[in-house]
Parts: structure tokens; C-alpha cells; sequence
């Protein structure tokens, strides 16, 4: 084959605009979060220098230290109210899945239809009477208060259930006929058999619960029990100039989901496409 | 015989079913329909309300702050909706195909939509400083002028729309890809024979068969739309935001700063059932025009 002939199979006019195109979207797509990594170690009068440096001319890490005095706390609220409501989730999603796809009983449909229904009411839309009865409960201003209301996940029940109609029934009549009581299929049968979505469920839960935003920001106001993300807000808003110390804090943030993605990419988008997908 | 076997069956579904029915009926359930309840009620957080009819309703309809908040948050989901789904349209198409380093695009482009609005929002705030900011530098080293981006009343909306559509592009590029997967190639092969072009066959082939995904893209788009809040937040003013002079305060930003600043509960509680009922209009109409444009016959 001529080098004429490989040159023309392979560079096309329409691949290098193709290739032209993606490369430009992902340089727009790294910026901020290059710059969220840099500017994190750069000193104040660095940061806006022109044009931008990759990396730190003076790397400092004055921008986390003066984050030591409340982020250390917030970083631990966060990672207690997301564990908690991880673990709720968990159980709130597979329970309700496992009535919704192998018990029968009457109103079944009709509740799996309402749970769904819920999936497009906006959180704000529903805050106030919420907030009332939370504080009815005597929970406002505490991390229960956050848990609780996230227990619930209808997103997590439809996810579970579409996978547990995949499990056959026979094997759970199998178990049945040995004796062994629903609460025992649960556990030893089902469960096992659901790594790949409990996994799904658990990443979603924990991505969304790390970033969340506004619940906490309703029912916490002490200082002493602030998440991340709200930690940040106030950060910005009490110090309103120092562009480092809240890249560093965006950072801090940014890493865990991070590092969860860059293990469990596949889990995230297998979670995005299930939702897609019409059951 | 059958009657304690069927009472022990209840117990089961019970008990299965109540950890998530007891959070879905105590803080989902109940609060939609209280919603309603307390719009008709003057209350603003303490020991004492009383009922009102529809007067907040009537204040409502007469507030400019609601009227235009309503304005806001419709140009706020046409344009990040359209912008969102044309971007993640195209790039699932170009990604679709033998593409080098495939894997990494697509993982870099859907990466945004994960993480933190809150990060996410003080990153751009920085890079868009109307002062000494990066991007403002940039424009000026290439001669055009500085832009107030979030500053300005006149280009703030548009400046929280685009990084929306930065953010969240790449989930919706995703679900198209697996729309595209789903597409029998033997519909595409048959084309060939009949010598049909590229053009051809996106117009005849692709977009007909992904009108589901597309159909799911939008209403999920236009409910979260609906929703945004933490962008606003950080990128325009914190808890008195929704500036510069009120124009980017969308309709649940309105209601979170009545029922939350200011304790007008009721009153907010209107606006949050005019939010209720807007998205119920917009998914039943969708639901009825979906069989007018959607094709499930699939692949």
C-alpha cells in the first residue's frame, strides 16, 4: 500500500475535525478542575497572574493550613452523615425491592408507581412541611435530622428491584420448599446474587450525599456540625477574597468521588444507563 | 390453616416494606400533601397560623419577585435543556464509532456531572472574576473586551446556564451512548446496501430510534432544571443571592429564601405547589405528546 493510499484511509478531513473538536471539549472540560488542583497550591498574588501556570512557581500549602481550624471537622460530618445515609440506603433500597419483586401483595403496583412518581418532586417543592415535622421530631439542627429525611431512596428501590426480577424465582421457591423463611432468601440468596447493583446503588448514594447541598444547609446551622459543602459556602461568604484556601477546600472535596470514580467508573455509568433504561 | 399463614405473609411484606415506606410516607408523602395545607395558612414558623384561603396565591400572582422568578427559571431549563442535550447528543455521536482514547473521553466529559456543584461553582467563580480573571484575560489578549460575567445582571443567568451545561453534558452524553448501543446494526448495514449517506442515515436511522433516550433525556433534564440550586448559591450571593439584582433567582430559590429568610411558610408553601403542579403539567404533557414522536418498536 502507498503512502498516499494509508494517509488518505486514515486522516480524513472529517477525523481531524472529529479528534479537533474532543480534544478542545476536554481541555474545557479539565480548566476548572486543573485550576481547583493548582490554585490550591499557589500563593494569592499567583493565582491570577496571566497567562496561567500549570504548576505553583512557590508551591505552598498555606491554603490548607488555613483551612485547619473548622474543615477537619466538616470533612468528619460529612463523611458521618454520608456513611449513615449510605448505610440506610442500602437497607430502605433492598428491602423495598425485595417486596416490590418477590412478595405479592394487593396494592403492590400501585405503591412501585407512587414511589417513582416521588422521584420527580423536587426537594424544594416539599421543604417546608418537612422541616416542620422534623422539628415536630426534635431533630432540627441535628445530623439525624439530615440521615433520616435521605433515608428513602425511590431511585435505590427501582434499581434494586429491576435487578431482582432478573434473579429466578425458581431459586427462591427452592429455598422456600427447604424451609427457609423470606428474611433468610433475603440474605443468603438474593443479596449475594446482587453485588453489581448494591455497589451501583451505594456509589450513587455516596456521590450524591458527599455533595449534597441543601438539605444540611436547611437543618444545620450550629458550626460544630456542618458538612463540607456548607462548610465551603460559609467559607466564601465570611472570607470573601482568598481564592486559594477555598480552591483548597474545593479540592478536599472533589477527591473522594474522585478516587470512587476512578475506580468504579464502569458502576457509575452502568447506574446512569439503568435509569435509561424503561422497566 | 390459610388465615395465620396469610397474617404471617403480612408480617413479612410488612416488614420488609416499612424502612422505605416509613421515610417515603413521613418526608415525601406527607409533605406533598401538607404542601398544599400549609399554603392555605398564614404561617410563618411559630406556635400560632391561621387560614387564609388562597390569599397567598392571590400575593403570589401579584408579587413581581414570583412572576419573575417564573420567568427566570424558564429561560433558565429552555436554554441549559436545549444546550445540554444538543452537546451530549453530538459528542455521543462522535464518541460512538472507532474512536482513539474513546474510554477516556467519554469518562472525562461525564466526570463533571459528579461532582460537587459547590466546588464546581467556586472553581468558575474564580475563572471568571470579572476583574484580573483568567478567562476575562484571555478575552482582552485576544482584543475583546472584559466580560462582568456573574456580576452583571445582563449576562449573569447565562453565565450560570453555561457552566450548567458544562456540568452536566457528559450524563446525558452517556445515556445517549447507551441509546446508540441499543440500535440494531443490521438497520445500518440494510442502509448501506441501499447506498444511504451518513446524513441519511442519522435523519432515517438514529434519531427516530433514539427518540426514548431522547424522550427520558429531556424530562429528566427539564426536572432537574427545575431544581438548580447550589450553582446559584455559590456563584451569585449565598443565602440573600440571587443577584446582581435579583436575576438569577429561580423559582426555588425564591421559595427557599421566603420560607427560610424571611418565614413567610405559607407563603412559600403557594409558590412550592405552583413548582408541584408546573412539573406535573410538564411531565403529563410530555407523556401525552411521547406517542406522537417517540417509537418503541426498538431494535
Amino acid at each position: 500500500m502507498t503512502q498516499r493510499n494509508l494517509s488518505r484511509r486514515r486522516v480524513t478531513p472529517g477525523r481531524v475535525v472529529l479528534y479537533l473538536v474532543l480534544i478542545l471539549a476536554a481541555v474545557a472540560v479539565l480548566v476548572p478542575l486543573v485550576v481547583i488542583a493548582s490554585s490550591s497550591f499557589k500563593r494569592e498574588d499567583e493565582i491570577f497572574t496571566y497567562p496561567m501556570s500549570l504548576i505553583p512557581r512557590i508551591p505552598v500549602l498555606s491554603n490548607f493550613s488555613a483551612l485547619r481550624e473548622h474543615f477537619p471537622l466538616y470533612i468528619w460530618n460529612s463523611v458521618k452523615v454520608t456513611t449513615s445515609i449510605v448505610v440506610l440506603q442500602f437497607i430502605t433500597a433492598t428491602t423495598g425491592a425485595y417486596a416490590f419483586s418477590k412478595l405479592t401483595w394487593k396494592f403492590r403496583d400501585t405503591l412501585f408507581l407512587l414511589y417513582i412518581a416521588s422521584i420527580m418532586v423536587p426537594i424544594q417543592s416539599i421543604i417546608i412541611p418537612q422541616f416542620i415535622i422534623v422539628r415536630n421530631l426534635g431533630l432540627y439542627n441535628s445530623h439525624a435530622a439530615v440521615v433520616l429525611v435521605s433515608a428513602f431512596t425511590a431511585f435505590g428501590v427501582f434499581l434494586c428491584r429491576q435487578y431482582f426480577l432478573t434473579i429466578p424465582d425458581s431459586l427462591l421457591e427452592a429455598a422456600r420448599i427447604d424451609g427457609a423463611s423470606e428474611y433468610l432468601i433475603f440474605w443468603r440468596v438474593v443479596l449475594p446474587l446482587s453485588a453489581p447493583v448494591i455497589v451501583t446503588v451505594i456509589i450513587f448514594s455516596f456521590r450524591y450525599f458527599w455533595n449534597d447541598f441543601f438539605t444540611p444547609l436547611i437543618y444545620l446551622t450550629s458550626q460544630t456540625l456542618k458538612t463540607l459543602p456548607l462548610g465551603m459556602a460559609d467559607f466564601v461568604n465570611q472570607y470573601n477574597i482568598a481564592y486559594g484556601p477555598q480552591m483548597a477546600a474545593a479540592l478536599i472535596s472533589i477527591i473522594p468521588v474522585l478516587v470512587v470514580f476512578l475506580i468504579g467508573q464502569r458502576y457509575f455509568v452502568e447506574g446512569v444507563v439503568a435509569t435509561g433504561i424503561k422497566g | 390453616m390459610t388465615a395465620p399463614r396469610s397474617m404471617k405473609n403480612r408480617l413479612v411484606v410488612a416488614s420488609f416494606l416499612l424502612p422505605s415506606f416509613l421515610g417515603f410516607f413521613v418526608f415525601v408523602l406527607l409533605p406533598v400533601i401538607a404542601t398544599v395545607g400549609v399554603s392555605l395558612t398564614n404561617y410563618s414558623g411559630g406556635r400560632t397560623f391561621h387560614l387564609v384561603g388562597l390569599a397567598n396565591y392571590v400575593s403570589s400572582l401579584k408579587s413581581s419577585a414570583f412572576l419573575s422568578s417564573l420567568w427566570i427559571t424558564a429561560r433558565f431549563v429552555v436554554f441549559s435543556v436545549f444546550f445540554q442535550l444538543l452537546l451530549a447528543f453530538v459528542f455521543a455521536l462522535m464518541l460512538n464509532g472507532k474512536v482513539f482514547a474513546r474510554t477516556f473521553f467519554r469518562g472525562l466529559y461525564f466526570l463533571p456531572s459528579i461532582l460537587s456543584s459547590i466546588a464546581i461553582g467556586l472553581a468558575f467563580a474564580l475563572l471568571l472574576n470579572p476583574g484580573e480573571g483568567p478567562v476575562n484575560m484571555f478575552l482582552q489578549s485576544v482584543g475583546i473586551s472584559k466580560q462582568p460575567w456573574l456580576t452583571s445582571p445582563r449576562t449573569a443567568l447565562g453565565t450560570i446556564i453555561f457552566v450548567s451545561v458544562w456540568q452536566s453534558f457528559g450524563y446525558y452524553m452517556v445515556l445517549f451512548l447507551a441509546g446508540l448501543q441499543s440500535i440494531n446494526p443490521s438497520l445500518y448495514e440494510s442502509a448501506n446496501l441501499d447506498g444511504a449517506g451518513l446524513l441519511r442515515k442519522l435523519v432515517s436511522i438514529t434519531v427516530p430510534m433514539l427518540t426514548p433516550t431522547t424522550f427520558f433525556c429531556i424530562t429528566t433534564a427539564i426536572i432537574k432544571g427545575f431544581q438548580v440550586f447550589d450553582l446559584i448559591y455559590i456563584m451569585t450571593g449565598g443565602q440573600q443571592g440571587g443577584g446582581p439584582s435579583g436575576s438569577t433567582t429561580v423559582l426555588v430559590y425564591d421559595i427557599y429564601r421566603n420560607a427560610f429568610m424571611s418565614f413567610r411558610m405559607g407563603y412559600a408553601s403557594a409558590e412550592a405547589t405552583v413548582l408541584l403542579l408546573l412539573l406535573l403539567a410538564i411531565t403529563i404533557i410530555q407523556y401525552r405528546s411521547q406517542r406522537g414522536w417517540v417509537s418503541y418498536d426498538a431494535a
